[in-house]
């Protein structure tokens, strides 16, 4: 049913550290290669070799400019795959009931049986993350790699999303994020994680660390021109009649 | 958004075919001559064809037609599953008033006025499917299913109008509201193009998220396009939107009203003259396909922040 769960009893999401995430997109490629096989498989790619390719991806980094407090600014790389929202808008508007919340963890998921592909979940969804697979003609998206997560043929410690066993920075932690004592809650408390686009109303479970202040990395002294020259040339010039 | 061809051709197509009941429904309660037979089936077979294209070519955009029944089920959340299931519901009244009116059996006016308030529902189910997303902040406000109401109508009655001309049946009062509903129309339209200059409240400073004066868009995920950027990004051109609407204003509103006016007082005799009325409503349509076509250009999607548009 496309009617949202009234209350899920675990509320699995991501908690991603901006302050970490260096963007070497392991966590893409890596859901890509584990989901290609997985729930949802296969991830299609339409002309992978030819002069203009596409394909499902589950996860993206995004490159993002933040002027910071003190001097300048910093590069923040941003990686964005399904949310798992509470109030998941994508789930109310299927017309065929394909589209669901899960009672038990809380995970969003589609029917590829029941998918007509008519793409309304695509538009209501604000963070970009459903995939449209042309090949399939069904909606696709992240699924918290539920078959990973519970895979009993995995080790213990192995039972973690794709991106997250990936990551080798350690910006992205797997969590129940409705417990308050969990790891997960216990660090969106402390770094003050915040939610993408409150004013959409879709309640996120995943959350987002902000990158940590700058501004006791420098002791505000100024900083001093390093030549008096402006004229770039002229500044070479003056280097290698020193170095002489 | 991108707009799709079958989408558009399929809320124009059905939605002038409703607005042609709306158009009978004041055309028949302001006179009640004896319509001619032809009248009668030529009407029914174009209101009927038009919903039943419209209808058809909705499926064209989906990824699995064979499965579209299957839309039917999620009416009590989803405002597509209620406007499919009201649009089949309507086929009932339809039928029956067909066949009551063509058969001059009492009781069509009745039913016809069932008839309109079906093809009011489907129509509003519609807009309201556009109307609450908040994702595309150009659609999300309550002008939107007005004016999906009232370009069914107005397109609906003017074909109504132009047969109406064809067979010589002057209906002064119809005339009126046919002009009413043009100006209405227009007005709701200037309206709506005045409220979606008004800049939505996300932005990439909420998309993002981090507190700082300056946010900018660096680098995308990738360099190719990707399924979001093709549906949901598309580069609008303000030049080309301002001409087009003006195209869709003209078509539409200022030749049906100039001719209207200049066709008050005139009996038809000639067939080509006969003929004009018509031509005049399919101007129409092509400005309501082109007003359909902008609406889909001139909005965005809030996905565009994490893509730097």
């Amino acid at each position: 049913m496309t009617e949202l769960p009234k209350k899920t009893n675990k509320k699995l999401g991501l908690v991603i550290d901006l302050d970490i995430c260096v963007g070497c997109h392991a966590c893409a490629v890596s859901c890509k290669e584990w989901n290609t096989s997985g729930h949802s498989s296969p991830l299609h790619d339409v002309e992978p070799y030819g002069d203009d390719p596409t394909g499902v991806w589950f996860n993206r980094i995004h490159t993002f400019e933040v002027e910071t407090e003190v001097r300048g600014s910093k590069t923040v790389h941003f990686p964005k795959s399904c949310l798992h929202c509470d109030d998941a808008p994508c789930v109310t508007v299927c017309p065929t009931g394909a589209s669901y919340k899960r009672d038990e963890d809380g995970i969003v998921l589609v029917n590829a049986e029941t998918c007509i592909g008519c793409k309304l979940c695509s538009w209501a969804c604000p963070y970009g993350a459903r995939e449209y697979d042309e090949t399939a003609g069904v909606m696709k998206k992240c699924t918290l790699c539920v078959d990973k997560i519970y895979n009993e043929n995995l080790p213990e410690n192995e039972r973690l999303p794709a991106c997250v066993s990936s990551c080798p920075t350690g910006a992205r932690s797997f969590g129940d994020l409705g417990d308050e004592n969990s790891e997960v809650s216990k660090l969106v408390n402390e770094r003050e994680g915040y939610n993408l686009m409150p004013e959409q109303d879709c309640k996120p479970l995943n959350k987002y660390l902000p990158p940590k202040s700058n501004k006791d990395l420098f002791n505000n002294e100024e900083l001093k021109p390093v030549s008096k020259n402006n004229n770039f040339e002229d500044w070479i010039n003056e280097v290698e009649n020193a170095s002489k | 958004m991108h707009p799709s061809k079958s989408i558009i051709f399929f809320t124009v197509i059905s939605g002038t075919g409703y607005g042609i009941f709306i158009g009978l429904l004041f055309n028949i309660l302001f006179i009640e001559i004896s319509y001619s037979l032809n009248y009668k089936l030529f009407i029914s077979l174009v209101s009927f064809l038009m919903i039943v294209l419209g209808l058809l070519s909705s499926t064209l955009h989906l990824g699995h037609p064979e499965r579209a029944w299957r839309a039917f089920s999620q009416w009590k959340s989803s405002w597509l599953s209620r406007e499919g299931l009201v649009s089949v519901i309507t086929f009932f009244p339809m039928v029956l008033f067909y066949y009551f009116w063509i058969n001059n059996i009492n009781g069509y006016v009745f039913l016809l006025i069932i008839l309109c308030i079906f093809s009011l529902l489907t129509i509003f189910c519609t807009g309201q499917m556009y109307a609450t997303l908040k994702t595309i902040p150009s659609w999300n406000n309550s002008l939107v299913t007005p004016i999906y109401i009232f370009n069914g109508i107005t397109v609906g009655s003017l074909f109504v109008y132009s047969i109406n001309f064809y067979f010589n049946y002057n209906i002064f009062l119809y005339e009126k509201f046919i002009i009413i509903t043009i100006i209405l129309n227009l007005l709701l339209k200037i309206s709506y193009w005045i409220l979606i200059r008004q800049k939505s409240n996300t932005n990439i400073q909420t998309a993002v998220g981090i507190k700082s004066k300056n946010i900018s868009f660096f680098e995308g995920p990738h360099t190719g396009k990707n399924y979001l950027t093709t549906e949901m990004i598309n580069k609008s051109n303000n030049k080309k939107n301002n001409f087009l609407r003006l195209t869709f204003c003209i078509l539409t509103f200022i030749i049906p009203l100039y001719m209207i006016n200049q066709y008050s007082t005139l009996i038809a005799d000639q067939f080509i003259l006969k003929l004009s009325m018509i031509f005049v409503f399919i101007l129409a349509l092509v400005g309501m396909i082109i007003e359909r076509y902008l609406f889909f250009i001139q909005s965005k999607h809030v996905v565009g922040f994490y893509y730097g548009n």
